[in-house]
């Protein structure tokens, strides 16, 4: 009976030991700076980077590149979010491209958010869709703007040349099969000036630190904790304006608290098995 | 003749594209663009092609009775639930149907399967735990140590957490992936020099 008890206990422990985890995790961060943790500031200096990219003077006309994942979609959402936030609170116009099926139906529902959100429709240009991966980045380097696209932000980009070039920056957001490797590869070695920044997920840090440590992104917020610092500085910006439901920042902690509480679990989990494994070896 | 005339179509093709990148000439150039349009061209049908295929897969596994058929029908189900609106649409892709599938179904779908894999790489590590030990407790280890450095944390805990994770990506992650990138670099180009020397098949 006592052995009995002791399993189960055991048992409720390791089960729940990760929520246990996440609540301390909660009041801790509820406590604020006093306990020595929080949510990530916006001195981050990859989300600073970022800010001070995008609010450079001179950033009109922005590409945003958009491919994420839909799997990874969410991870990256509220640092987008902020992204278009930031840009519309400076007054600049986003021309939305996808090279992957994904990105495209992403960007469309993003576009229609802009929109609803008080985005004057000649801010925004919709560059829908282009075909053919890799390749058809290459060919956007100098074709970009569909036959069909109209208006004067359509106009402006095709009297700039109507490739890439015609734009100030690019936001890659990332996480699909192009992102910001392929950009750099791709693009940065055909338009060399282009200013490149991304928003990718944790999955694609390990690949695009390299291109940022080099130089070859010009800004790069990768994961949670970097997303989560670029919120806050966006959030944080005395520029804000609360009329605009577009200008609205997405708080960071509501997606980031499940993401503790997947990793704690994870860890649990993993200390178990490798517990499990040094238990039998005593045995 | 049939083996080599894909290497031969590739070397040309890969010249082309190179030259432009290192001359400035505009008929080099408008060539250069034809090339990548006709790539560009072939993707777009492959895609459709390979959509056509496989409805065509499982509206046949539909009609045969030993195949899955609850499947295939899903299959054709979720393709007609994208298409028909947004062919139907003027819209295209902006319908507001095809706008429900992706916000509704596919992206929730998506991230879904994605946190099964904290579910699934558990019991994964037991197995690797009881196969190799050695190999798999160094994989967990460094698994775990990113895990809680990438945790999104701020104040005194997540300066010391995110110092130490700019410290590992910046050193030994960059360091690896760097190696990892001019080794694939060099291993293609030296594929590429075979191909063009006609040591190798496109092919192998």
């Amino acid at each position: 009976m006592t052995e009995r008890l002791r399993r189960i206990g055991r048992f409720g422990v390791r089960r729940w030991l990760p929520a246990g985890f996440v609540l301390l995790i909660g009041i801790l961060t509820a406590l604020g700076g006093s306990a020595g943790i929080g949510w990530p500031t916006s001195a981050q200096p990859s989300a600073a980077e970022l800010h001070a990219l995008l609010a450079a003077p001179g950033r009109d006309r922005i590409l945003v590149a958009f491919d994420p994942d839909v799997g990874t979609y969410a991870e990256v959402r509220p640092a987008v979010r902020a992204a278009f936030a930031q840009l519309v609170r400076a007054g600049a116009t986003l021309s939305v491209v996808s090279f992957t099926p994904e990105g495209r139906a992403l960007a469309v529902a993003e576009l229609d958010r802009l929109r609803r959100g008080g985005v004057e429709e000649a801010r925004l240009l919709d560059l829908g869709f282009h075909a053919g991966a890799e390749a058809g980045l290459v060919a956007a380097t100098s074709r970009l703007v569909p036959a069909g696209a109209s208006g004067a932000l359509a106009e402006a980009v095709r009297d700039a040349g109507g490739g890439i070039a015609a734009f100030d920056a690019v936001l890659v957001v990332g996480g699909g099969d192009i992102g910001p490797r392929s950009w750099v590869e791709q693009v940065g070695t055909r338009l060399p000036e282009t200013t490149i920044a991304a928003i990718v997920p944790t999955s694609l840090l390990p690949q695009a630190v390299p291109y940022r440590s080099s130089g070859q992104l010009d800004a790069l917020v990768a994961g949670v904790r970097e997303a989560s610092a670029y919120v806050a500085a966006v959030r944080d910006d005395p520029a804000a304006s609360a009329a605009r439901e577009a200008e609205r920042v997405d708080d960071a902690a509501p997606s980031a608290l499940p993401i503790i509480a997947g990793a704690l679990l994870l860890l649990v989990g993993l200390a178990d098995a490798i517990a499990g494994r040094w238990r039998r070896d005593a045995a | 003749m049939r083996r080599s005339l894909p290497a031969v179509l590739v070397v040309l093709v890969g010249l082309v594209l190179l030259l432009d990148l290192l001359v400035a000439n505009p008929t080099l150039a408008s060539l250069a663009d034809a090339l990548v349009e006709l790539v560009v061209i072939l993707f777009a049908a492959a895609a459709v092609l390979g959509a056509v295929a496989l409805a065509v897969r499982h509206g046949r596994a539909v009609a045969l009775p030993a195949d899955d058929r609850i499947g295939s029908v899903v299959v054709l189900v979720g393709m007609a639930a994208v298409l028909v609106p947004g062919l139907l649409a003027p819209e295209g892709a902006a319908a507001p149907a095809v706008r429900w599938v992706v916000g509704a179904l596919l992206v929730p779908l998506g991230a879904s399967l994605l946190a099964l894999v904290v579910i699934f790489l558990v019991p994964a590590a037991r197995r690797g735990m009881r196969a190799r030990p050695a190999e798999t407790g160094v994989l967990l280890g460094a698994a775990c140590v990113m895990l809680v450095l990438l945790l999104p944390l701020g104040g005194a805990v997540g300066d010391v957490t995110g110092a130490a994770a700019d410290w590992l990506l910046a050193v030994p992650v960059r360091g690896v992936l760097a190696g990892l990138l001019v080794g694939a670099a060099i291993a293609t180009a030296v594929f590429a020099a075979r191909v063009v020397f006609g040591l190798a098949n496109v092919d192998d």
